[in-house]
């Protein structure tokens, strides 16, 4: 056991003095903190004025109506009718350019007639933005076409109605307070972060045990300890490495998550703001979650790190294990690009069938969680499953780690492989 | 006297139909140089993977300083220089040190000092907070040879001991192996390199196709294998026919040449010279040369393996440590 320790601490320390763990240690979070941070600058610049001109190119009262009824709805647009003339939209384009002018909407008759419209400006790519304006536009032009049909907006306007579905998780008996959008964020960022985190981890497995094998140190090592011990704290070791960045990752998250709640990010308002544009929120995680994500990532890193080895020491060079661990990260892909199928239905037999095989339940199980209670006895099944696979899984790779590590040549074949597992 | 270092029984490997060594046995006593000699390909590399239990054997046993237990339970006690040289290239030339020794059962703040000090002894201490892949070929050797005997071993198991190493290291090596067999450590490698063997062996072993073809002392061999010679040199002041008389004697001398003042003798199977030189001397022979014309150990080698050599040359390196 000492022995055993000796490896992991090697294994652990060797690692978190590369330049590549504070890389991505730091670089994890402030990515996080660049996507919120981010949301909050396009929330922020939402709320911005914006002055417009309204090349009015009707024959009808419809362009003054327009821009009276579209500068009340939207406030923070500041406009201003100018009537089409040829060269109108040319010297707007300067106006745009010197920045006096954020843009020109061009209206004529066939705005009302067909729906047709064109803005030009320099915020076009503001989602927000031009949300506003084609709604704002659109209602407007529908009111105008009822009233051309003598029909009372005024009755359409009490007739209408907002339908505001509000989507909560259940979890048990009770409400989770998480809504629809937060439980596919966390579903979501789960699956990335379960998928990445296993994959790396697993390949670093691999690639130490490689260096070990093409140094020819292993010789030495394994003149001193078992292999198996050898292997256990190359995969403890490594998949400390692993805690402590997803450690550090989870709380930046949680931290972030409470500094962008601060900031308040929501409050679209206004005509149409169909309130979920900007409105990103970090989904607050609850603790039943955490654990559930932590315990399966800790078994999916058991046994892909521990299949990750036998591939490593089956490989002779860095190319040929590269080659030889692609099935393993097909296997590995197979429950996260099915993650969205699990949340749009996570009672289908298709999302059931992840959670119980144990090569996908450690993607598919937190994911299914995020999304909906899993029944107890289903939850049950799949961790006995998982850890039983990860037992045998993890004997298996053990007997051909064992032989594998002091093998060279040729990469062996499915027979000879059996042969190695079989072997005493 | 005590005990054996290693007693190696009969033990056999195969490797996918051929081979590698074949009912092998061998005892290396305690505070000797052991040699293991053969060509390329003879099994010595796999016979002493199974003393260390890197490899297990197919059968047979191997028994190390009289006790139970594999070479890895006894690793503490064993130091291990592989043939294939190898650190890890990005780690601190401290930190491998400290490593190997830890997994060797030593303490990491009981192995410092050591190595500190093995490392000053060899000129590396600036080098100690250095990667192992800045350093010189040269100077990666002296630190994989430190990491054997830090951890001050009882045996030393040395495969291929001097290949690849430049003058200065083997020098270096040759030193510390024969200060440790001063202090009593027992010491077995592995050479191909006959001249080698000769200089330092007191024990020899040589194999090829995984098969011992003669153990021994290093004496008792040249002594058996082509040890059957002996020239003798007269003085000239007569008794030449006294010394007729016991070069007649069939059961001393098979074959005599006589020149006259001169004779090479070759000695009758079973005898011994030491008896021939008391005849003579007994008879009132007065000689002024008595030589036991020894074979090197080279002869001896190309005489037991030479046809082997060429054939196990034919195979494969691969395939002997496959």
């Amino acid at each position: 056991m000492r022995k055993t320790f000796a490896v992991i601490r090697r294994e652990f320390i060797e690692r978190v003095r590369t330049q590549w763990f504070w890389v991505g240690t730091i670089l994890g979070p402030l990515l996080m903190a660049g996507i919120i941070g981010s949301q909050v600058l396009l929330a922020a610049r939402k709320a911005g004025d914006r002055s417009i001109a309204i090349v009015d190119a009707t024959t009808t009262r419809f362009g003054q109506e327009l821009t009276t009824q579209l500068g009340a709805a939207i406030t923070r647009f500041h406009l201003t009718r100018i009537p089409h003339a040829p060269s109108t939209p040319d010297s707007l384009l300067g106006e745009v350019e010197a920045k006096h002018l954020d843009g020109f909407l061009l209206i004529s008759d066939s705005t009302l007639e067909f729906g047709t419209a064109e803005y030009r400006g320099s915020n076009v790519s503001s989602v927000a933005d031009m949300e506003q304006l084609e709604n704002g536009l659109r209602r407007l032009v529908f009111a105008a076409r009822l009233e051309r049909r003598g029909i009372d907006t005024l009755l359409v306007q009490q007739a209408e109605i907002r339908i505001r579905l509000a989507t909560h998780k259940v979890s048990g008996r009770k409400l989770t307070g998480e809504s629809g959008t937060q439980s596919f964020l966390t579903g979501f960022g789960m699956a990335i972060l379960l998928f990445v985190a296993i994959l790396i981890y697993g390949v670093n497995v691999m690639s130490s045990v490689l260096e070990e094998k093409t140094t020819k140190i292993v010789e030495v090592l394994i003149s001193s300890l078992r292999p198996f011990e050898l292997m256990l704290g190359k995969v403890i070791g490594a998949g400390a490495v692993g805690i402590v960045q997803l450690t550090v990752w989870i709380v930046s998250a949680k931290v972030l998550s409470g500094a962008s709640a601060r900031m308040g990010t929501g409050g679209a308002g206004g005509l149409g703001g169909p309130g979920a544009v900007g409105g990103f929120q970090f989904p607050q995680i609850p603790t039943t979650t955490l654990i559930i994500f932590v315990l399966y990532f800790l078994l999916g890193y058991f046994l892909y790190a521990a299949i990750y080895a036998a591939v490593g020491a089956m490989s002779s060079t860095e190319a040929e294990a590269r080659q030889a661990q692609v099935p393993v990260q097909l296997l590995l892909m197979i429950p996260y690009v099915s993650f969205f199928g699990i949340l749009n239905d996570p009672n289908s037999s298709l999302a059931v069938w992840m959670t119980l095989i144990p090569f996908w339940s450690p993607i598919a199980t937190p994911v299914r969680w995020g999304a909906s209670p899993i029944p107890v006895v289903e939850l049950v099944a799949s961790l006995a499953i998982l850890l039983v696979t990860v037992a045998g899984v993890t004997w298996v790779a053990s007997r051909i780690y064992r032989v594998g590590i002091l093998m060279t040549g040729k990469r062996p074949n499915l027979k000879e492989l059996f042969r190695w597992v079989r072997a005493a | 006297m005590s005990q054996s270092i290693v007693a190696v029984d009969r033990i056999t490997k195969r490797f996918a139909g051929h081979t590698a060594v074949d009912a092998l046995s061998l005892t290396v006593p305690p505070g000797v140089i052991y040699g293991l000699l053969g060509p390329n390909g003879a099994g010595k590399s796999t016979t002493i993977r199974m003393i260390l239990n890197i490899y297990a054997p197919d059968s047979g046993t191997v028994r190390l300083f009289g006790e139970e237990g594999t070479g890895r339970d006894h690793s503490g006690r064993i130091g291990y220089l592989p043939e294939e040289r190898g650190l890890y290239p990005k780690m601190r030339v401290l930190d491998v040190l400290l490593f190997l020794a830890e997994l060797k059962g030593v303490d990491r703040r009981a192995a410092r000092p050591k190595a500190l000090d093995w490392l000053a002894r060899l000129g590396l201490s600036d080098w100690r907070l250095r990667k192992v892949n800045e350093l010189s070929k040269g100077m990666q050797q002296k630190v994989q040879f430190i990491s054997t005997i830090l951890h001050e071993p009882d045996l030393l198991v040395m495969d291929e001991a001097f290949a690849g190493l430049d003058p200065v290291n083997s020098q270096v090596l040759k030193d510390t192996v024969l200060e440790l067999r001063g202090r009593g450590k027992t010491i077995l490698f592995s050479t191909h390199i006959m001249e080698q063997a000769e200089k330092v062996c007191d024990h020899v072993c040589i194999i090829a196709r995984g098969k011992k073809l003669v153990d021994g002392t290093l004496a008792d061999i040249k002594r058996t294998h082509g040890g059957r010679h002996v020239a003798i040199a007269f003085d000239g002041s007569g008794g030449d026919s006294a010394a007729a008389a016991v070069l007649a004697d069939r059961k001393l001398i098979a074959k005599a040449n006589d020149y006259g003042q001169y004779a090479e003798l070759e000695l009758a199977p079973g005898a011994d010279a030491q008896e021939i030189l008391r005849r003579l001397v007994g008879a009132g022979v007065r000689l002024s040369r008595f030589e036991q014309v020894e074979p090197t150990l080279t002869k001896i080698f190309i005489d037991l393996v030479g046809p082997d050599a060429a054939r196990a040359a034919a195979v494969p390196e691969a395939a002997a440590h496959a």
